[in-house]
């Protein structure tokens, strides 16, 4: 019967039945075989109504939809163009800083690739790079910047793991850094043999910061609500998607006011989906502990895994895997509760976990069957999928030398928490 | 009644149905927003706050998911791991497509089902939220959220089957 309910749950997801259904589906089996009252689903769905930092991601998710809807990409690009635009391989780095900022508002939804890709990818052309580098470029670059706040991800692993966020905000900057370092390493390394760009006028970058002046306090009011101890994160949330609104519909009319119901419930489509998946799991997380799934997942575990060091090694294995299988957000509800308890009895701190966890499954935008990101460059640039993943090959690897050094030093996650 | 005017009814409904939901979108986020706001200057400036303020913040974020989730299930914009089945041959792929959407419509009804037994609970033991308000007024949005997901859900089925556009944008 299981076996049967096993295979049923597999099918419905390879045939594309939404992910929700399929959690779903096997709550109720679940609890059905426990004998247990099946409307305990729909209590536990209510429990989305009893997180308060859930109130965070409606709010950041409008924000950063709001952004993309306005000229902040444009502005944004022009800007790292002015001050980085100097550098050699600059444009490539520029793409890198700015894909990452943009995606901490948005989420790594996609949105990145398709706001700024339209941006980037011709200017790279005319800089003289070329165009497979480009295509894998623009396309690993779309998840970069996950690890910075206020990023979806980064907050659903609080709401899951019960970390605080605000930590998790914090852990997350030097991490974040340093793969936007190894991946701009790299680029600097492949344009070498392109013609050094011209020096910016000091004219221009003064020109760029006015035009940006509404953006730039963005991070501040982001972070500095929050350190400052003025306002809790869902609160930051709040001020944050009030003051985009305020700076795109009113200061700078970039976006009108009958625009706004569309845009919000575009957002709202994302926010429901990723909610629906995070209530259906509160469900079959409850069925997993009351079942004794991560006590028997630790035995087992523990026959293969001896210490910290080789739980880190089969960490990152099976979190690459499952990041080529599962989707960032059905990854984190699903499996961060049976991971924290075996995590910390190898004395794995749960920020740091979280940390490794989504530079992981960042990765697996990138890789087949289901990376995201191939498929939404493909779309975007009218190229074939198997293109576009030799495309980003070469950044997959550097990614990847990257997480194993976030996971291998945990203080680079931890040192600059308060503690 | 004629396949036009019953066209001409369906359309009529389904827009109906796309304005309410997008009002009511935009005003439980455009309240979370204020209401967010409100209660930081009331605290900092003036020391107090709402007290149901909190409560009824977190139940327009159950509210929101719901109205979100319905209007992903109508646009077929539902997280999937449908990539793999395009590599089926065009005719598999429809039927892949109608048994994935009955598969969903048939958890979306028992999720409304028992959402609705949960309703009744809360109902008959005189459940409140919020000071005073019966639970059962806010926690409706549940069942009447879930039912209509299915019947999104088989709506998309027949398009499939009938060969009509399929509800399905760009990522």
């Amino acid at each position: 019967m299981t076996l049967l309910i096993a295979i049923v749950l597999v099918v419905a997801t390879l045939i594309g039945a939404p992910l929700f259904a399929v959690i779903g589906a096997g709550a109720f089996a679940g609890f059905e075989r426990e004998g247990v009252d099946l409307s305990v689903v729909a209590i536990e769905f209510f429990g989305l109504s009893e997180t308060p930092v859930l109130v965070a991601i409606p709010l950041f998710t409008f924000a950063g939809f709001l952004l993309s809807a306005g000229k902040a990409p444009t502005r944004l690009v022009r800007l790292s163009q002015a001050l980085l635009g100097w550098l050699p391989g600059g444009l490539a780095i520029i793409s890198l800083v700015a894909c990452a900022l943009f995606t901490a508002f948005t989420g790594a939804s996609g949105v990145t690739i398709i706001a700024l890709g339209a941006l980037l990818y011709p200017a790279l052309a005319q800089a003289g790079y070329d165009e497979r580098f480009n295509l894998g470029l623009i396309t690993a670059s779309g998840s970069l910047g996950l690890l910075f706040a206020p990023s979806l991800p980064l907050i659903l692993y609080g709401v899951v793991a019960e970390a605080p966020i605000d930590s998790l905000f914090v852990a997350g900057v030097l991490p974040g850094v340093l793969m936007i370092a190894a991946l701009g390493a790299y680029c600097y390394w492949r344009s070498r043999g392109l013609p050094r760009p011209a020096r910016g006028s000091a004219a221009e970058a003064w020109r760029a910061i006015v035009a940006a002046r509404w953006d730039l306090p963005l991070p501040a009011v982001v972070l500095g609500g929050i350190y400052s101890g003025y306002f809790a994160v869902s609160e930051a949330a709040a001020v944050t998607a009030l003051y985009v609104l305020f700076v795109e519909v009113v200061m700078l009319r970039d976006v009108a006011w009958r625009d706004l119901p569309r845009i919000m419930r575009e957002s709202m489509v994302l926010v429901g989906a990723i909610l629906a998946i995070l209530g259906v799991s509160l469900a079959s997380t409850n069925l997993m502990i009351d079942t004794g799934v991560p006590q028997r997942l630790f035995a087992f575990v523990s026959d293969y895994v001896t210490g910290p060091t080789t739980f880190l090694v089969a960490l990152l294995v099976f979190l690459l895997i499952l990041g080529a299988i599962l989707d960032i957000f059905s990854a984190t509800v699903l499996v961060v509760p049976l991971l924290l308890p075996v995590a910390a009895q190898y004395g794995v701190d749960p920020i740091h976990l979280g940390i490794v966890f989504l530079a992981a499954m960042e990765l697996g935008y990138l890789t087949p069957p289901v990376g995201l990101n191939l498929f939404i460059a493909s779309h975007r640039f009218q190229k074939d999928i198997t293109e576009i993943y030799w495309a980003t090959q070469p950044f997959l690897i550097v990614s990847v030398v990257a997480v194993i050094i976030i996971a291998f030093w945990p203080d680079l996650s931890l040192m600059l928490l308060d503690r | 009644m004629s396949a036009g005017a019953h066209n001409r009814w369906w359309h009529r409904a389904e827009r109906a149905a796309l304005w309410v939901e997008t009002s009511l979108i935009v005003v439980f986020l455009g309240g979370l927003i204020l209401l967010g706001a409100a209660q930081i200057v009331l605290r900092n400036a003036f020391s107090m706050g709402f007290a149901w303020g909190d409560g009824l913040a977190r139940l327009a974020v159950l509210w929101l998911a719901l109205l979100g989730a319905l209007a992903a299930s109508r646009e077929g914009r539902h997280i999937t791991m449908g990539a793999l089945a395009r590599w089926l041959p065009p005719r598999l792929q429809t039927a892949a497509g109608v048994a994935a959407d009955l598969f969903a419509a048939a958890v979306s009804g028992t999720l409304a089902w028992h959402a609705l037994a949960f309703v009744r609970d809360s109902f008959e033991f005189g459940d409140v939220l919020l000071g005073d308000i019966p639970a059962w007024w806010l926690q409706a949005i549940m069942p009447i959220a879930f039912a209509l997901m299915t019947c999104s859900f088989l709506a998309q089925a027949a398009r499939r089957v009938s060969g009509r556009n399929v509800a399905q944008r760009a990522p």
